[in-house]
């Protein structure tokens, strides 16, 4: 499964480059986690609940890596979900971008195998529900970062 | 259903019967079967009905990776849920982990390279394809053994995986069995005459590449095992959705360390076998009776439908670059294929479908030249064996489709060329000199191919649609096509198969045999075959077929050889029990036999009718209970014969079919489907069309719908019908057949086989008629399946091109 | 849970988890293994049973969905358990099975098809038809059997 795509926030790149390496932010961007937690330096473990047609709430084990950091312009990521159904694997590489307006243009790139039970009868839908996750979460970061800045969610 | 023999008559049904014995034969009749109102009452028993108290269930912990080092298993979990009563893994098997055992070591081809990689029964240290088995579980029911799966910790390093055949064999390919120089598993090369002189000679030379892709057997019922220990009578006994349960039973013996009297194995009603349910030993097979055996008590496994697309064998990935010298009036010179075969991550089965393909491509045609080489290579898929066709539809894919191309680079008719190229009934025996799999040089033993392919052609009207029908269709702005296609196959080989045969003394007759039964009918074929020779009701046959208890002696249902071998097992001891009859009745009645005739279940003396005996009443005085039975002589009516053919016998076919295509949604919807077939002797007609239009279906279904589809890493993205797409009632047309005989000389009673033959050529007939069609020359069918999406990107790839 | 349901007319009570499958109960619980599984993902049909006469996927339902319900399995086409009624005659007739595993499943599916469509055409019964899975036949011989039980 490849994603990939942009995304622009209305903020500056130093305050996104901290909401992404923020687990408390994540853990509530990514939809399904249970529980993410920073257990070393750029390691990332916890618990994910996903749902891929009609395989509902499977749970996954993961651990993200962060590796290649120049804050705060890129970083790339190890994935790795373990779990009942099956497992993921991949990487991702993350491009901040300033914006002459002020914004941040974030450019994402990844390649993530999946594998298993969830492969084998989701397989037509592992990859919108890939995007659909990752827009969700992006949705999710950029309100976050409006409450950074100012306290307010549902400021346009 | 039509009869006809070599010159067009009416063909006189063979009955196997001697003189003066059954007035009507049921040999080469619609009999209806024995077995249905089992079946159809939902009475009949098949290996997940077996239940038995204080049963246990297992579930497995399945490799999700196609490739790795497995380097943990923590089952602690497990074993602690309440309801788990065992977890085994490689570990904790012992002595007992061990390699199965290589089924069919391959045949002596001089030159022959192959590695025997078999599998074991639980992974370890490596895992080399989804699906296979790491843990096994048991608990008191299925649901808490799976629950159990998710308790189990594997600790797995995934490794690139092996998938693309060409790629396997490159420098850069990870290794599927580390201890090989490669992923080669075998190299075959067999020779005819000198391909290279015939090509210089040449006119033409045909040259393209053909794809064949994976699909599963997919019998609607799933495998199972169930086994039990009776500690009382010290006796092992199996139930075992396998289409050969005497090889199971000496195996599991013998691996066991049980004498092969105290192991029974049952094969009960099974749901279809295709092929794949005769793999023996599954790791399923190896561990449940043992487990059994470790834990007292029954253990049952039942496998669901997404584990047979793992964890059972699979077949028909194939790769060949091939090449066909002809002169420029189509004669073909020599025909030389170089092909890669997909074997799996082991190759338990050995080489029994690369060589049929390189047997079959050579089909009903005079191919003087020939060269043909395989390599099979190691994947990280699941393993390859035999799937009903076992390799043959490569070889008449690739031989039909080089005729094909020939044919239109020539301007030839298709029917024409073919014509000018089959075998004349002068020529059998015929010995194509290269070995076939049974071991035996590749003789075909009878046949007459001509006007096989003429009635085919007459049929489906070939002529007429190509001249009238075709162009005035095509006006209308339709894509309509004919498509038509030849092919040998090589039918029941031996080694061997048993029957033994008993009259028992209420006039019943009793017939028991070694193979197996997965909806041939056996239970009424074989009736028919004994009913005939001893002249008494086919209801009053009653027919065991699967029990190791009942018969011992055999190898299995496969490779079209139930009627065939385990018939003419059933027709000599039937004819053995007759002569005994009537030797009794002569003595008895103080006439010579040849003054007897058998009618209606009695022995009487011709023409003197009330002079006899039933032949229950015979059964009863040949095993007295006071006086003597002569020395030399065996009690009762009974008799067990074998039959053991030095080599299998050849049917063929004709299958002709009319499409019409869709250019902008790529659909294709059959308008007519003709087979016209040669297998022999029929002895139920009904059976042998169901066996075809059976046959069909599963072509149909290889042709356009199924593809087991793998990404990249091994991971099977398909593994339900969901999206593994079986052909339904309205995919399937009314199929048409006519039925052609040149009875087999290797049997008594002229018997071919006819199991697999409905599939052979089908996706050689679909490309044709798909390519004629679209009408494009720019357009060549050269992969199968041809699915919608497939052939949507070839017409535009064509287009643009 | 407690299940109360009249199977083939007779009535059970049975308790049971309510994660258990409907085709696991019958098979299991009640003994009734005529009904056959498959594929466990509600499309090959093997399963399929009469659910208040309605043709129901027993694997893709639960034990507790059919409580209060009233069912009917390939053992009770039978009017004594073994004579065959006449659709179960004319698939033996016309060899309209061959292993057997799938045949519940077609005859329940035609059950109550032909009840409500008496006389259907060749095209119609494929329909019809076209959600059970045979791996034998083909279905020719299967169309045929439906079209002779039609004709009497």
């Amino acid at each position: 499964m490849n994603l990939t795509g942009t995304f622009t926030f209305d903020g500056p790149r130093t305050v996104v480059w901290d909401l992404l390496q923020d687990p408390v932010v994540l853990a509530k961007a990514l939809p399904g986690t249970e529980r993410l937690a920073l257990t070393t330096e750029d390691r990332f473990e916890g618990v994910m609940k996903v749902s891929v047609g009609p395989v509902t709430a499977a749970t996954f084990d993961v651990v993200v890596t962060l590796k290649d950091k120049v804050p705060p312009q890129r970083f790339a990521m190890q994935i790795d979900g373990k779990g009942g159904v099956g497992f993921t694997r991949g990487t991702a590489n993350v491009e901040l971008a300033e914006q002459p307006d002020g914004g941040t243009l974030m450019t994402y790139t990844s390649d993530v195998q999946v594998g298993g039970k969830i492969a084998s009868v989701g397989q037509r839908l592992i990859e919108s529900v890939g995007k659909m996750m990752m827009r969700q979460a992006l949705d999710a970061l950029a309100r976050e970062l409006r409450v950074r800045l100012e306290g307010n969610p549902h400021t346009p | 259903m039509s009869v006809e023999t070599n010159d067009g008559a009416p063909a006189p049904p063979f009955t196997g019967t001697p003189a003066g014995s059954k007035a009507t034969p049921y040999v080469n009749s619609r009999v209806q079967r024995n077995e249905d109102a089992r079946l159809l009452t939902g009475r009949a028993r098949f290996v997940d009905d077996v239940h038995l108290p204080g049963m246990l269930h297992v579930a497995f912990v399945r490799s999700d990776y196609a490739h790795g080092r497995l380097l943990s298993v923590d089952a602690a979990a497990a074993r602690e849920r309440a309801g788990v009563v065992a977890v085994y893994t490689s570990e904790d098997l012992g002595a007992y982990s061990k390699p199965a055992p290589l089924l069919v070591p391959p045949p002596p081809i001089a030159g022959l390279v192959f590695h025997a990689c078999t599998h074991l029964p639980l992974a370890t240290g490596k895992v080399r394809h989804v699906g296979e088995p790491i843990a096994m579980i048991v608990a008191e029911s299925r649901y808490i053994a799976e629950d159990a799966v998710r308790d189990v910790v594997v600790d797995i390093e995934p490794l690139d995986a092996v998938v693309d055949l060409e790629a396997a064999l490159g420098p850069e390919a990870p290794r599927v069995h580390e201890h090989l120089a490669s992923n080669a598993a075998a190299h075959v090369v067999q020779r005819k005459g000198d391909y290279e002189a015939a090509r210089s000679r040449a006119d033409v030379v045909i040259t393209r590449r053909f794809l064949y892709d994976r699909g599963a057997s997919a019998a609607i019922e799933n495998r199972a095992v169930v086994a039990q220990w009776d500690t009382q009578a010290e006796e092992l006994t199996i139930w075992d959705t396998t289409q050969a349960p005497i090889p199971i039973r000496n195996g599991l013996a013998t691996m066991l360390g049980l004498p092969e009297s105290q192991v029974r194995v049952v094969a009960p009603f099974v749901g279809g076998g295709f092929g794949p349910k005769i793999m023996m030993f599954y790791p399923e097979e190896l561990l449940v009776p043992w487990a059994a055996m470790q834990l007292g008590r029954p253990v049952k496994w039942t496998e669901d439908r997404q584990e047979n697309f793992y964890a059972t064998t699979q077949e028909r990935g194939q790769v060949h670059e091939a090449e066909m010298a002809l002169t420029k009036e189509g004669l073909i010179l020599g025909v030389s294929d170089t092909f890669l075969f997909d074997t799996g991550a082991y190759d338990p089965y050995g080489l029994t479908i690369p060589i049929n393909t390189q047997c079959t491509l050579l089909g009903p045609y005079d191919i003087p030249n020939y060269h043909t080489e395989f390599t099979a290579v190691f994947t990280n898929k699941t393993i390859v064996t035999p799937v009903r066709g076992a390799g043959r539809q490569h070889g008449v894919f690739v031989s039909e489709r080089l005729l094909d191309i020939a044919a239109r680079q020539m301007g030839i008719d298709r029917v024409e060329i073919r014509k000018r190229n089959l075998l004349g009934p002068d020529r059998f025996p015929h010995n194509h000199e290269i070995m076939f799999q049974d071991s035996a040089p590749l003789v075909y033993d009878s046949g007459n191919y001509l006007p096989t392919l003429e009635q085919a052609a007459e049929i489906i009207g070939y002529e007429q649609f190509v001249r009238d029908e075709q162009p005035r269709l095509r006006a209308e702005g339709k894509h309509v096509g004919v498509g038509i296609a030849c092919y040998v196959e090589g039918t029941g080989i031996g080694p061997y198969e048993g029957a033994r045969v008993t009259v028992e003394p209420s006039g019943r007759v009793r017939v028991a045999t070694g193979v197996g039964t997965q909806g041939q009918g056996h239970y009424t074929v074989f009736a028919q075959i004994v009913a005939d020779v001893l002249a008494v009701e086919v209801t009053n046959v009653q027919v065991i077929t699967g029990d190791t208890r009942e018969f011992q002696w055999g190898t299995g249902t496969f490779a079209s050889r139930g009627a065939v071998v385990a018939g003419s097992a059933c027709h000599a001891a039937a004819l053995a029990v007759r002569e005994k009859a009537l030797a009794l009745a002569a003595r008895l009645l103080e006439v010579e036999p040849a003054a007897l005739d058998i009618e209606g279940g009695r022995v009487f003396v011709r023409g003197a009718a009330d002079r006899g005996f039933t032949l229950g009443d015979l059964a009863g005085k040949a095993n007295p209970l006071r006086g003597a039975v002569k020395p030399g002589t065996k009690p009762g009516l009974e008799a067990t014969e074998y039959f053991g053919p030095d080599r299998g016998s050849t049917a063929n076919g004709v299958h002709a079919i009319l499409v019409e295509v869709d250019p902008e949604t790529a659909m294709v919807e059959i308008k007519r489907y003709v087979v016209v077939h040669d297998c022999g002797t029929i002895i139920n007609p009904m059976l042998v069309e169901g066996q075809i239009h059976g046959g069909v279906a599963h072509g149909i279904g290889n042709a356009f719908y199924e593809q087991l589809i793998y990404d990249e890493q091994g991971q099977l993205l398909n593994a339900s019908f969901m999206d593994y797409l079986l052909p339904t009632a309205t995919d399937v047309p009314p199929i048409e057949t006519a039925h052609r005989e040149t009875p087999s000389p290797y049997n008594v009673m002229g018997l071919k086989g006819v199991g697999e033959a409905g599939c052979i050529p089908t996706g050689a007939v679909f490309a044709q008629a798909v390519e004629d069609a679209l009408g494009d020359p720019r357009f060549e069918i050269r992969e199968i399946p041809i699915s919608p999406n497939t052939l949507f990107n070839l017409i535009t790839e064509a287009r643009r091109v | 849970m407690l299940v109360r349901l009249t199977v083939n007319g007779a009535a059970y009570e049975r308790d049971v988890e309510p994660r258990l499958l409907l085709s696991d109960f019958l098979r299991q619980d009640l003994g009734l293994t005529g009904t056959h599984v498959g594929c466990e993902h509600g499309v090959c049909g093997a399963c399929t049973i009469l659910f208040d006469d309605e043709p129901v996927r027993s694997c893709i339902m639960l034990a507790v969905q059919a409580d209060g319900h009233d069912l009917r399995t390939v053992e009770g086409l039978s009017s004594d358990g073994t004579a065959l009624n006449p659709l179960q005659a004319a698939f033996r007739e016309m060899h309209a099975l061959q292993c057997g595993f799938c045949t519940p499943g077609f005859l329940m599916t035609l059950t109550a098809f032909l009840r409500d469509h008496p006389h259907p055409t060749g095209l119609e019964i494929r329909d019809a038809l076209s959600a059970n899975l045979c791996r034998c036949t083909g279905y020719q011989h299967i169309v045929e059997a439906v079209t002779r039980v039609c004709r009497d």
